[in-house]
């Protein structure tokens, strides 16, 4: 693509970074334009995070070189990088919620009392966040503790911190996915604004509809590697898609739906923490979705039912039986079982070795009279190597070891294991990279042929389309929208999302 | 008035001591009256300025477990040095930075290289214990100096000079906690050390500070128990740390980190003094008296920390409430 170089702002070349047993990035470049958006593009595990940490000051480089603003430059921390006039907007958020807004916009550079050195001035740290929310259209008392507010305030909050001091260039991580079109609309709207006051953007995201729509060109990104440089105009969707997945997509997903069986789980206006009212049905052989936006209350109804966050009323059933006040033992012994979004923490014992994951939700398997039978417990772990087809030399061999999508076959046999026949998957593909995610969709589709009930969390607007049954849709705790397999689309999906029951017949 | 106690977030204890001070004003005779009531403020000055230190540590999320030993070292260090004739303002001065070196070598282990905050006070615990009872020779150690005497047992005003020096230390705390860049920083950290790093602030200077601070308010504790006894004992500190923790947190201070302050370890310090004097006065073999105070300790914190459970419960339907 032809630059302009006097308004080169960035220009970042042989890009290396290193982490333990990966290589993040590999000889990454990419250069940004004054008042030009800049999307990256990439599938999860890309190493678009890592870039950008690297131009923020939060990781440093193995290799390569980055000019900014006309020289060449070295930031070691964020500091150095703030006084530069670069500013990042967090994916996960950077929000501190004990204190107020006006503190956590400020937070790191606070305005100071004249002539007293180390007094902060609050008053006037209220004043210019007042000053700044309103000009960025943000309807927020200032003097409002974060943890008071929706997911969507704290995002448009984040954005109103990265954006208060003097910035050349801003990066947003995936600024819009836990925002309402509303918000999303207000977000373009500063976008538009900082193009034409001349702040460059690099902007990431995975929504392909944003790319057209305040995208100016767009660089892709797959395993770590630089593919291509792209006019966000001109280019087909389509060919983005391609050059992110590295092949056609239709591969991806294999499914081969068969007639579902009974019900194996059932919930009956279930209401809990953050979520009210829900009715979910999933059969022996079915593949059932849970989707909706960040924050929605998928992942809250999937710990209440299995029994980590408490119940306020409803009914849960599992094979036609009802479970009273469910803890995990009893949903284990009743046949479900739970795979966790944070698999390292929450699904594994990363220092243990796969056999000792796979017997660890069924241990009275391996116990005879208090002693551990060592040669069952072998067994086991080789049987679900060998089944699940995981790529180790041993089931001796440590999980932390483990590439994610292994990882992940651990915790699928930890509970086939237990003789459970409903599975709760949550984000089952998040951090796993993309030839073991088709190797995970398939296996789902061979579960499902042999009569387990799948009821499936994810994110992925692609994964849910491509494998799902049924998708509930949620939005703010309810259930909004059920579709059915045919009926799946993106825009259908995304409406119930975020628009909820009403706006869709209109 | 009342919604400046709820804002101050320590409204639980605060009603604890209260309730604790009515109960033994019946229940124990010669507990109401003035004299007690100040022998009461006295007798917390030391624990309390112990307990500022820990206030920060615990407030960054973290502990520091030498503590009592530094104020062992210091009450030991005074008596020793005013023994050998050296000026006190000399004595002090050399206190005050043995507590800030203690804490800077704790700082620089923890922030710096990354070391486990546990294992790094713990051991400079063992050292600076272990180093008190060697200069000390295992023994108490007695000294005479006028103005010692006159910072420990004192009055300026009518007032003891103790009761002085400690309300200084706790206003200037409490300004410096909410005012100044340190404060902020202090409560950013605690709050995600992460999120508080991104966003420019200096964690690792931050953090070796607050170590310091720690230390020197050790220190004065230290030097004020040397005046209020005339002496200086290797062991007097030992239990200083965990009565300092237990303060901090019955204040309401999270091990969390980034939630709590001064005003809740007054509290928490006054409510375990109130709990030790009345117990006594009301006639309770000292045998018991641990005991019962662990037990009435786990009663406040159970009935507050339901009390505050239910609130959060309340808050999250509200925010879900907001939201439709």
């Amino acid at each position: 693509m032809a630059m302009n170089e006097e308004n080169v702002i960035l220009k970042m070349t042989g890009i290396t970074k290193r982490f333990p047993g990966t290589l993040a990035l590999d000889n990454v470049h990419m250069t940004c334009e004054k008042g030009k958006v800049h999307v990256l593009l990439g599938e999860n595990g890309a190493g678009k995070s890592t870039l950008v940490k690297i131009i923020s000051g939060e990781y440093t480089r193995d290799a390569g070189t980055i000019w900014y603003d006309g020289k060449e430059v070295n930031f070691t921390d964020v500091r150095q990088a703030m006084a530069a006039g670069i500013s990042m907007i967090h994916q996960e958020l950077s929000l501190l919620p004990e204190r107020t807004i006006a503190q956590n916009i400020y937070l790191g550079h606070e305005p100071m009392k004249k002539g007293l050195n180390a007094v902060i001035d609050y008053k006037k740290m209220v004043r210019d966040s007042r000053e700044l929310l309103e000009k960025l259209g943000v309807d927020l008392d200032p003097n409002i503790q974060i943890k008071k507010l929706s997911i969507a305030q704290k995002q448009m909050v984040e954005v109103v911190k990265a954006l208060s001091f003097d910035v050349k260039l801003v990066i947003m991580d995936e600024p819009t996915s836990s925002l309402a079109s509303r918000e999303i609309e207000k977000l373009f709207e500063i976008v538009r604004k900082l193009k034409k006051d001349g702040v460059a953007i690099i902007y990431i995201s995975h929504r392909m509809d944003e790319i057209k729509c305040i995208g100016d060109c767009v660089t892709i990104m797959r395993d770590g590697q630089y593919i291509d440089t792209v006019d966000a105009a001109t280019v087909d969707l389509d060919v983005l898609i391609s050059m992110m997945v590295g092949r056609k997509i239709e591969k991806m997903y294999e499914r081969n739906y068969c007639k579902p069986g009974e019900v194996v789980f059932e919930t009956e206006n279930l209401t809990g923490l953050r979520f009210r009212n829900v009715n979910i049905k999933v059969r022996a052989g079915e593949i059932v979705s849970l989707s909706g936006l960040v924050g929605a209350g998928r992942t809250e109804i999937a710990k209440a039912v299995f029994g980590y966050d408490p119940i306020d009323s409803g009914k849960v059933r599992l094979m036609g039986k009802e479970i009273k006040r469910p803890v995990p033992i009893k949903s284990v012994a009743n046949g479900m079982g739970f795979l966790p979004e944070d698999r390292k923490n929450e699904g594994l014992i990363l220092p243990m070795t796969i056999s000792e994951n796979m017997v660890s939700a069924c241990l009275k398997k391996i116990f005879r009279n208090g002693f551990l039978n060592a040669r069952k417990e072998c067994e086991i772990g080789e049987k679900y190597v060998e089944y699940l087809k995981i790529s180790t030399p041993s089931a001796e061999k440590t999980v932390g070891e483990l590439s994610g999508g292994n990882q992940q076959k651990v915790v699928i046999g930890k509970w086939l294991e237990t003789g459970c026949k409903f599975l709760i998957f949550d984000e089952p593909t998040r951090g796993i990279d993309v030839g073991a995610k088709s190797e995970i969709y398939k296996l789902l589709d061979s579960l499902t042929k042999e009569g387990y009930g799948i009821l499936m969390i994810s994110s992925e607007m692609n994964e849910v389309i491509g494998i799902s049954d049924r998708v509930y849709v949620m939005k703010e705790g309810e259930i909004t929208g059920e579709l059915n397999r045919g009926d799946l689309t993106q825009e259908r999906i995304m409406h119930y999302a975020i628009e909820g029951k009403e706006r869709i017949n209109a | 008035m009342l919604k400046r106690i709820k804002k101050l977030d320590v409204s639980g204890v605060a009603v604890g001591d209260i309730v604790l001070f009515l109960f033994f004003c019946v229940a124990a005779e010669n507990f109401l009256n003035g004299y007690n009531f100040i022998l009461i403020l006295r007798n917390s000055c030391t624990l309390l300025v112990a307990s500022i230190g820990m206030t920060l540590a615990i407030l960054v999320s973290q502990i520091d477990l030498s503590v009592g030993s530094v104020v062992s070292m210091s009450a030991v260090m005074v008596a020793i040095l005013n023994n050998a004739g050296c000026p006190l303002i000399l004595t002090i001065l050399a206190t005050l930075a043995m507590g800030a070196l203690v804490g800077l070598i704790n700082g620089i282990l923890i922030s710096k290289f990354k070391l486990d905050f546990w294992v790094v006070t713990f051991s400079t615990m063992s050292i600076m214990a272990g180093l008190a009872l060697v200069i000390a020779d295992g023994a108490t150690v007695s000294t005479q100096n006028e103005v010692l005497d006159f910072i420990g047992n004192g009055k300026i005003l009518g007032v003891y000079t103790v009761i002085w020096i400690t309300a200084l230390v706790c206003a200037i705390m409490i300004l410096v906690l909410k005012k100044t860049k340190f404060g902020y920083n202090v409560y950013s950290i605690g709050g995600s050390a992460t999120v508080a790093g991104v966003s420019g602030v200096k964690v690792v200077k931050n953090r070796t500070m607050v170590y310091v601070l720690s230390g020197i308010f050790s220190a004065i504790s230290g030097i004020m128990i040397a005046g209020m006894t005339n002496s200086g004992s290797p062991t007097v500190g030992n239990e200083y740390t965990f009565s300092a923790m237990a303060a901090v947190v019955i204040g309401g201070t999270s091990f969390d980190g980034g939630k709590g302050g001064i005003v809740g370890t007054i509290c928490g310090t006054l409510l375990l003094k109130i709990l030790a004097s009345g117990l006594s006065l009301m006639g309770i073999p000292s045998t018991w008296q641990k005991a019962t105070i662990g037990i009435v300790i786990l009663v406040l914190i159970i009935t507050d920390v339901v009390s505050e459970k239910r609130k959060n419960i309340k808050g999250l339907r509200r925010v879900y409430q907001d939201v439709d």
